[in-house]
């Protein structure tokens, strides 16, 4: 038997160098080349190009490739820009906030009270089941929900809640945060109940053997060990919320201008300079995020 | 943790009104679609059911001033683009990930490099896009600079899909067929191929519904000729009608319709799995 097997790896490694030794050796190198040049090319370059032209010159209809700081003073000096900037970073820490605040609960139930992997995937996939809407379709039907005749007052009018219906839930910014938070709390669940899932229960038992309270080992042991899945979840939901424009053009009734809607309204009104300085903040500060949740754990080594 | 009943209790109805809270506008959408049509408008209450504004969107309802959605061309366009970006990311996806399977210089950077691909932003990308074609004097279409950009968009997904399925994959499997002299190509079709065909399935599918549903990449850079979600987009600006809310029920069900095949052809794949290792076992015996 060792004899037959020896034959054969024999065989087969007199037969490799007969080939193209260069492919056999940089094989990996090769089957790498297509994916790395797609990414180089068409991920690598427009981000660059973005950055180049934040510096050329803008003028009413055209741009050329004069370098300048113009439209970088512009931006920065004007009300309208900056504030778009500071709504940004308010609406991403509300909805960030809430995310965690409401889709932590529903994943604590997930990974930890239902026993049951079967149940478990059921209700993931209950919570994944919306996403086979179209994104744009499920942003629109926030309107007949919230709107002055829409679900919500109807049912509150129905209740006797209120007496008259509250026109402040649609076109403004409570209706970008509420129709945010549904989009996005998803990405938030399902990182937090996968951590969570994954969490030894001889370690609670033990606690529990020790006396610890069940508050004491929700804060000691489950919390931190579910950190992980938050920084992801934290991260899938900035990366969207900041680069959102859409949700807020549907449900503010273009009142509500993101970094996003900025760049829109520039790149349709041929102002590339002036888009293209918009991105580079919005990549600055989108940078800075990731990089500061990522402070916080050390993704690669709890995952 | 497991004997607190009432926090169990309080944590099931939370967890109920949550799922709520994620279905809740799609139902109130799928109940004013039925609204009376050309009249009724997007809001509640419903003045009569009907199915006005389902043969509106198919285009069989009497000609009114709500006019049709652009959707026949966008259509097409949108599932053209989809499947050529399913095809051409799943096979990136699975040569990268294949050479991720041994160690080598770089890794970490090109790991990097295609991870940043899902994470910067559309709009970013969609700009960026535009810039370059701009300047470079090339028009800017669905199938050109939209799709490239796709590719880069779900490229990572399945490059990610893929190294889960290799990170559990039994290479001895495949040395013992180089070790019988098979060539790599054969083994590959014969073997490595069958082994993964779940993992290209899924990543398939993840490639085709993000594809086929992104938005802000394709807004910059498909030019004139839009696809379904650019023309969903092209409503927001002017009052919306039932019409919408009709095709979103349409999608919604096409999508779970292509749920339903990936469903069939996983069983499938799986029970075909399970007999061949059952012939072989027969055979051995």
């Amino acid at each position: 038997m060792t004899a037959t097997n020896t034959d054969i790896v024999y065989v087969a490694g007199q037969s490799a160098p007969a080939k193209p030794s260069f492919l056999a050796r940089n094989r990996h190198y090769v089957l790498l080349l297509p994916g790395v040049l797609w990414m180089l090319v068409f991920l690598v370059m427009p981000l660059l190009m973005m950055l180049y032209v934040s510096f050329w010159t803008q003028t009413t209809f055209a741009i050329h490739s004069t370098l300048t700081l113009k439209s970088w003073v512009t931006f920065f000096s004007s009300d309208t820009y900056v504030e778009a900037l500071m709504r940004t970073l308010r609406i991403w820490l509300i909805v960030l906030g809430l995310t965690f605040a409401i889709g932590y609960p529903t994943a604590l139930f997930i990974g930890q009270f239902v026993r049951d992997k079967t149940v478990q995937t059921i209700l993931l996939v209950a919570c994944v089941i919306p996403f086979w809407t179209s994104f744009l379709i499920r942003v629109l039907a926030w309107r007949p929900m919230l709107g002055r005749e829409g679900a919500i007052n109807i049912v509150l009018m129905k209740f006797g809640v209120i007496s008259h219906p509250i026109s402040q839930l649609l076109f403004t910014e409570l209706s970008v945060i509420i129709g945010m938070v549904q989009i996005y709390v998803v990405f938030m669940v399902g990182p937090i109940a996968f951590m969570l899932a994954r969490i030894d229960d001889s370690l609670i038992e033990a606690a529990r053997d020790l006396g610890a309270s069940p508050m004491t080992i929700f804060r000691r042991i489950i919390f931190p060990l579910s950190l992980p899945g938050v920084t992801v979840g934290a991260i899938f939901v900035s990366v969207m919320v900041l680069g959102e424009f859409a949700t807020s053009a549907a449900l503010s009734g273009r009142k509500v201008n993101l970094l996003g809607n900025i760049i829109v309204t520039q790149v349709g009104s041929l102002k590339w300079a002036f888009a293209a300085v918009a991105g580079v903040v919005l990549t600055v500060v989108m940078a800075a995020v990731i990089a500061g949740l990522l402070r916080l754990v050390d993704l690669r080594r709890e995952l | 943790m497991h004997q607190l009943k009432g926090l169990r209790l309080v944590l099931a109805a939370y967890t109920a009104l949550f799922i709520a809270f994620l279905y809740g506008p799609f139902v109130i959408m799928a109940i004013l679609s039925f609204q009376q049509g050309p009249e009724g408008g997007p809001q509640f209450p419903i003045i009569a059911w009907s199915l006005f504004w389902y043969k509106h969107v198919l285009g069989i309802a009497p000609p009114s001033r709500v006019a049709p959605l652009p959707i026949g061309e966008a259509l097409t366009r949108s599932l053209i683009l989809a499947f050529a970006t399913m095809v051409v990311s799943t096979i990136l996806g699975t040569l990268t990930a294949q050479a991720f399977r041994r160690r080598f210089k770089g890794s970490s950077f090109v790991f990097y490099l295609i991870i940043l691909g899902m994470m910067v932003p559309g709009v970013l990308l969609g700009l960026g896009m535009a810039l370059v074609a701009e300047q470079a004097g090339i028009p800017r279409t669905w199938w050109g600079t939209a799709f490239v950009l796709h590719v880069v968009y779900t490229y990572p997904f399945c490059f990610l899909v893929m190294l889960a399925i290799f990170n559990r994959f039994d290479a001895s499997v495949e040395e013992a067929s180089w070790s019988l002299g098979v060539t790599p190509a054969t083994t590959f079709r014969k073997i490595t191929f069958p082994m993964i065909f779940p993992g290209v399935l899924s990543a398939m599918l993840f490639a085709f519904t993000l594809s086929y549903d992104e938005f802000p990449r394709t807004l910059f850079t498909a030019g004139s000729q839009v696809t379904i979600p650019i023309a969903i987009y092209g409503t927001f600006a002017v009052e919306i009608h039932p019409n919408l809310f009709a095709f979103g029920v349409l999608t919604t069900l096409f999508s779970f319709a292509l749920l339903t095949i990936y469903g069939v052809l996983m069983a499938l794949s799986v029970r075909r799995a399970a007999a061949r290792s059952i012939g072989l076992q027969e055979e051995i015996a």
